[in-house]
């Protein structure tokens, strides 16, 4: 064949490795994206400033707390406005998150501007916040004394748990971590949705994104100070005769004794509240 | 000799260098599939380089710093003037077209007397700086960036554009398709095989077109496959590094809305 001058020039047409191009109009990516968007503002961005707010009850002591863990599972369906807008929204987002975190290059080392630092931070704030929520959903949702039954144990549970100062340091950084996610989550989804297309209505929002994550995370904060350093109080049901949830009415028989008390704190006969027979 | 430049990086006066050399260090590949080596070069200073004058000099006499003859460096480059787009590669690390970029500035960036040179990372190395950027080829015609005026007879003259949208666009016309934008964003990898900014604020250029806009839902079907505008996290690397200050957050945060109302009334009516 004998030698052959020069290579040919490299084949355009077909690109074997690098960056694929876009596949027009293919697949499913787009919707899972913006249902992980969304589902970081609404449910669980709503909730994340629900859960704040209850716990801001804290401060109003055991009784207050109480009340408020007794108020919101007494809601109608509780069970299944739990899981159909707190955990399996939150499992999604979080998990689809972890995905999204994986696949992107930071290049923070080489562009180190705001912009990128805060696509390196709310990847990092997201990844805290669902290691927390983990440990914070199984140790004060499912382990332990039952709120949802037990309501007024809840303030003591909060108060057992922020005793060790390791677990105090822990809430304190997922608060931190958490509100900055949900801030810039909320500046993200402006930006990215195109309701803040402009770089004047991206600062605006950023001001607003940030006194908002700013204001959530104060009260955060407030409230795990002031349980863990308010006096210890006792372990004790602080509304026990108030059982939560679903109760079967009893009809009071003349003999026996009905299993709920017959009698107000002053000693006067009160009688259960009516049930209409059919 | 160290001292504060204006942009506040600790450098070195380019007055040092008259009469002396400076170092320049470049990432080499023979061919795509070959190992890439970096070969030192050894010039001498003259006042007022940019890079593709270097690139120039050594080509004059490819003899690197311990003497031994090599071969010229390949990279593109065609109007040296930051129009043409096509000599974007890695300088001090930092993505930046060479024609633009500065011997004085990138040594008192460096701090030393080395400048390095290497290609694009994200896209295939052809040889040496010049690399393989028809992926961004691709994705404009996936996205159809082209105002359909071609027919069978005379289409007559097209629909009058306000000089409101005129403005709009012309920023949008000033896109130069040297991939900088690509090639800082985070989200452009070999994994999200995401599209990138420059397809992107092509769209919404040509959207925007009275004539253009006739091909504006299929754009944006386009924009919603896998790897499309969805793929943005929104870092804004691309418009911190574009050399022709492109407004390209603002055409994905448009391009990203219209594509979400475009999926919606997909959904409901079609």
């Amino acid at each position: 064949m004998g030698a052959v001058a020069g290579v040919a020039p490299p084949d355009n047409s077909t690109r074997r490795r690098g960056v694929q191009p876009l596949r027009a109009g293919q697949g499913h990516e787009f919707l899972l994206r913006k249902l992980h968007s969304l589902s970081g503002i609404v449910p669980i961005g709503a909730f994340l400033v629900e859960h704040i707010i209850s716990n801001f009850e804290l401060v109003h002591g055991p009784l207050a707390y109480a009340q408020q863990v007794k108020f919101l599972n007494g809601l109608p369906l509780v069970r299944v406005l739990e899981w159909a807008f707190i955990f399996i929204p939150l499992l999604y987002h979080a998990g689809f998150g972890v995905f999204i975190t994986f696949r992107g290059r930071a290049n923070v080392n080489v562009y180190p501007w705001a912009g990128n630092w805060m696509y390196v931070w709310q990847r990092i704030s997201g990844l805290i916040a669902f290691a927390y929520i983990i440990q914070h959903v199984w140790r004060q949702r499912f382990a332990g004394v039952s709120l949802p039954e037990h309501p007024g144990f809840a303030y003591s549970k909060v108060q057992m748990e922020l005793a060790h100062p390791w677990m105090l340091a822990i809430y304190v950084i997922a608060m931190v971590a958490t509100c900055f996610h949900f801030a810039y989550g909320i500046w993200l989804f402006a930006a990215k949705w195109g309701i803040t297309p402009g770089d004047n209505a991206r600062k605006k929002s950023a001001w607003v994104c940030g006194a908002v994550g700013s204001a959530l995370c104060a009260m955060g904060l407030v409230s795990i100070f002031w349980v863990a350093y308010a006096k210890q109080y006792p372990i004790q049901d602080v509304m026990p005769a108030q059982p939560n949830g679903v109760v079967m009415p009893t009809v009071p028989t003349v003999n026996g004794a009905a299993d709920y008390p017959t009698t107000n704190s002053a000693g006067q006969q009160v009688a259960p509240n009516g049930v209409p027979q059919q | 000799m160290s001292t504060k430049t204006k942009n506040g990086h600790s450098g070195v006066k380019a007055e040092h260098y008259k009469g002396t050399t400076y170092k320049v260090s470049i990432k080499r590949q023979a061919t795509p599939d070959a190992p890439s080596r970096t070969e030192v070069f050894e010039l001498p200073y003259r006042k007022g380089l940019n890079i593709t004058s270097v690139l120039g000099d050594i080509a004059m006499e490819p003899v690197n710093a311990s003497g031994a003859e090599t071969t010229a460096i390949s990279y593109d480059a065609n109007c040296l003037e930051e129009i043409c787009g096509s000599c974007a590669m890695l300088i001090n690390g930092k993505a930046r077209m060479a024609c633009s970029a500065l011997v004085d500035k990138l040594l008192a960036e460096a701090g030393g007397d080395t400048i390095t040179l290497a290609p694009l990372s994200k896209f295939p190395v052809v040889r040496d700086l010049a690399v393989d950027r028809s992926v961004l080829f691709e994705n404009l015609k996936a996205v159809k960036a082209w105002v359909p005026i071609d027919g069978s007879y005379d289409l007559g003259p097209g629909p009058k554009q306000f000089p409101q949208i005129q403005e709009a666009r012309y920023p949008l016309s000033n896109c130069i398709s040297c991939t900088i934008c690509m090639e800082v964003c985070p989200q452009f990898n070999d994994q999200t095989n995401f599209v990138g900014a420059a397809t992107i604020a092509q769209a919404r250029l040509f959207n925007m077109d009275p004539s253009g806009a006739v091909l504006k839902e299929e754009r944006l079907r386009a924009l919603a496959g896998d790897g499309g505008v969805q793929e943005c996290g929104y870092a804004q690397n691309c418009v911190q590094a574009c050399p022709k200050q492109l407004p390209l957050t603002e055409a994905i945060s448009d391009i990203s809305r219209d594509v979400i109302v475009q999926k919606v009334k997909d959904f409901f009516v079609r």
